[in-house]
């Protein structure tokens, strides 16, 4: 079945598991700075911006990897 | 190197000499990193007669070599010197993101000695370090200080450790603040800031960590994941965090209700409990890497405290404030709470200093004069007046500013009504009431009172049977709990009873003692979903497939056992005696009270013989508590 990948913003913890399994998957190593999903971490505010470089190639392991909810694959609607 | 950068960074403050100083080739296997890399070069550092707040004290911090990768909950960075609170081995640990940036700047460490002439701040940008001027820091707190540093750069990534006011003025248990939220709380790291006039050390990183054989790293990180989300106290602990303790101890008659004598609180499932947090929560917030989330975001919206805003409310503020002082409310107890970050103390202290000083108050010893106002139990107001005049060293506030020991020395009568060991305020938690690993850990724990390094891996909060001898505690788990244990069968059967699976106390504290100081060479967090599923075997395979340095199960806990053994050295060389491991009178003399533990006291003669039963599990001196000349050589100390 074809997948799709869903985002819930309000349910990220900002741990940033997404960016770093980017960076491992896509660059062999764990460096934010080369992922291509990022978590923009506001601490007083409490809040976390999730956002995706242009140049993501849709591989969905770090929806697969999120433990929030935040991200999450889902099948296809519709398909 | 895989794993490490290789490098700590050495600065200087007085002669601003910076240097990078390679990490030794045989530390990784003997030591890990973090926690071990500090014990191992403090030791060599800190000789016999430092003055704590001199100059030649060193502060080191050490990042696990787990952080800044998928690995759950490695995010974790320690902190030592010599403690200006106890005069021995000062340790704390903090996750958050301030580990895993200085990583990415290149280091997997940072010792820092000496004393600037004014005010610095120490700036660390990828493989770079410098020393410049704080004067417009110095004075601030630190929510204030951590905002200041990340407009200047204009950056909010950028990671801050920062003392306030009291590390300023040297309050004996002043923390170190890691970001607004999260701190080096305890043994008074920040007063060791302050006297090198060391007020942050920020730090913005962009290079990577690499991993040796990386898909061997990924299936030991897929691994932990699966045995961390397996654990059943995964769910609740991501729902509640810490505040699941917030019950048991209510039901046990274990709080430290009013400095210690009321067990049980009147109301304190309404207020003070799990149960009335979710007014004021919401999501969870995480540190780096971790899937758990404990911290769940404050914000309250009305009353008195309307607009405060913080990370978490965690236990330790709740039973501190809530129960030690009898603050009937959370909002006032989230004030405190970030009242102590602002000020940058620990909470744990600073909220025994105050209920120490309101039993003074309350039995006359202190008087309105000499406070300046009344000091009355459940007084949220004179709480928060006393907390800054610790801070700031004013009035009574200069006295209890030195920590409740030293302080109770100014007063007659006010030695019995401290509770430290080793100098370090307990951990809120009456050992009268609840008899346990955790327990015993505060008379074991090389830095005083609290149980944060002897936590065992299976406690069980639903029973609190407090037998006699003093030697075991339940079970109690479903037996597929005590299958997956990750132990040695060996050692299994030692620890437990093969009948009852009963745990043996002294044999585990030993236990729990390796794997915790294993938990904090790596960078991992002791939150129990971790603790209860992570172990020597993944350890093994997630260190050798990082660092391509093969280290088995056996010697991953030997390196443990290292550590916890240098660590004792380290405080004898500093003059711990073997009465220091013993708890306050107040537990043997006073009967607890209220709650259904009210009536118990310790029984020395039992205390005696359990701390005889560890020291033999250690092999050490039965009498002294002296590390035995063929165990260190086994350990090749």
């Amino acid at each position: 079945m074809p997948q799709e990948m869903v985002i819930n913003p309000g349910k990220c913890t900002g741990c940033c598991t997404c960016a770093l399994t980017c960076a491992i998957t896509n660059h062999d190593e764990f460096d934010l700075t080369k992922a291509y999903v990022s978590i923009a971490r506001n601490e007083f505010a409490g809040t976390f911006a999730i956002t995706f470089s242009s140049l993501c190639r849709h591989c969905k392991k770090c929806a697969l990897a999120c433990p929030s909810g935040a991200l999450r694959v889902v099948e296809a609607a519709g398909a | 190197m895989y794993g490490y950068t290789g490098k700590i960074l050495d600065v200087n403050l007085a002669t601003r000499e910076i240097k990078e100083r390679p990490i030794e080739q045989e530390w990784p296997k003997r030591y890990l990193s973090g926690l071990g890399f500090n014990i191992r070069l403090l030791f060599d550092e800190i000789p016999a007669g430092t003055d704590p707040l001199g100059p030649e004290n060193v502060l080191a911090f050490g990042v696990g070599v787990l952080v800044g990768t998928t690995v759950p909950t490695a995010s974790r960075t320690e902190a030592s010197a010599l403690s200006p609170l106890t005069g021995r081995w000062g340790t704390a640990n903090s996750g958050n993101f301030w580990g895993s940036e200085l990583k990415f700047a290149g280091y997997d460490g940072l010792v820092i000695r000496g004393k600037a002439p004014a005010p610095v701040y120490i700036w660390i940008y990828n493989g770079r370090a410098d020393i410049l001027p704080a004067n417009h820091l110095w004075g601030r707190d630190a929510w204030d200080t951590v905002r200041e540093i990340r407009r200047q750069y204009n950056d909010e990534g950028v990671q801050v450790a920062a003392i306030g006011p009291a590390g300023e003025n040297l309050v004996r248990f002043a923390s170190i603040e890691n970001g607004p939220f999260d701190a080096w709380g305890r043994t008074g790291l920040g007063a060791v800031m302050g006297s090198k006039n060391l007020k942050a050390v920020a730090v913005r990183g962009t290079g990577p960590v690499d991993a040796a054989r990386k898909k061997e790293f990924l299936q030991a990180v897929q691994q932990t994941r699966q045995a961390i989300f397996s654990s059943p106290f995964y769910g609740p602990f991501s729902r509640f965090g810490t505040m699941l303790a917030s019950l048991p101890y209510q039901e046990f008659g274990a709080l430290p209700g009013r400095n210690y004598r009321l067990g049980a609180i009147e109301g304190w499932v309404e207020t003070r409990s799990r149960k009335a947090l979710p007014r004021y929560t919401s999501r969870g917030v995480a540190c780096i890497a971790c899937p758990i989330a404990c911290a769940h975001w404050v914000e309250v919206k009305d009353g008195p405290y309307a607009g405060l805003k913080l990370k978490d409310l965690e236990v330790t503020p709740v039973i501190g404030f809530g129960a030690g002082c009898d603050i009937g409310n959370l909002p006032a107890i989230a004030g405190l709470s970030g009242a102590c970050q602002r000020l940058g103390m620990d909470m744990v202290s600073a909220a025994a200093a105050v209920a120490f000083a309101m039993e003074l108050y309350e039995r006359g010893i202190i008087k309105e004069k000499e406070i300046g106002f009344p000091l009355r139990w459940g007084d949220e107001k004179a709480v928060f007046t006393l907390l800054e005049m610790i801070a700031r060293r004013q009035g009574i506030g200069d006295i209890l500013a030195e920590g409740t020991k030293r302080a109770a020395r100014n007063f007659p009568e006010a030695p019995r009504c401290t509770a430290e060991v080793k100098g370090l305020e307990c951990f809120l938690i009456d050992p009268r009431a609840r008899w346990s690993t955790w327990t015993l850990g505060y008379i074991t724990n090389v830095r005083g009172g609290d149980h944060l390094r002897t936590r065992n891996p299976v406690e069980n909060l639903r029973y609190n049977e407090n037998p006699v001898p003093y030697l075991t505690e339940k079970f109690g788990f479903p037996e597929d709990m005590y299958e997956k244990l990750d132990m040695p069968e060996h050692l299994k059967k030692e620890i437990f009873d093969p009948v009852t699976k009963d745990v043996n106390i002294p044999k585990m504290s030993k236990w729990a003692e390796d794997l915790l100081c294993v938990y904090n060479a790596l960078g991992m967090c002791i939150r129990p979903p971790v603790l209860h599923t992570v172990g020597p075997t993944l350890f093994s395979r997630l260190f050798t497939a990082l660092t391509g340095i093969a280290v088995s199960p056996e010697e991953v806990m030997q390196a443990g056992e290292r550590i916890w053994n240098l660590q004792k050295l380290f405080n004898l060389r500093h003059g711990e005696k073997p009465e220091d491991s013993d708890f306050p009178p107040r537990f043997y003399e006073e009967a607890a009270g209220a709650g259904p533990a009210a009536g118990q006291k310790l029984d020395r003669e039992q205390v005696k013989r359990v701390l005889q039963e560890y020291y033999r599990a250690r092999g050490w001196d039965e009498q002294t508590g002296t590390p035995r000349p063929e165990k260190l050589a086994e350990l090749g100390l």
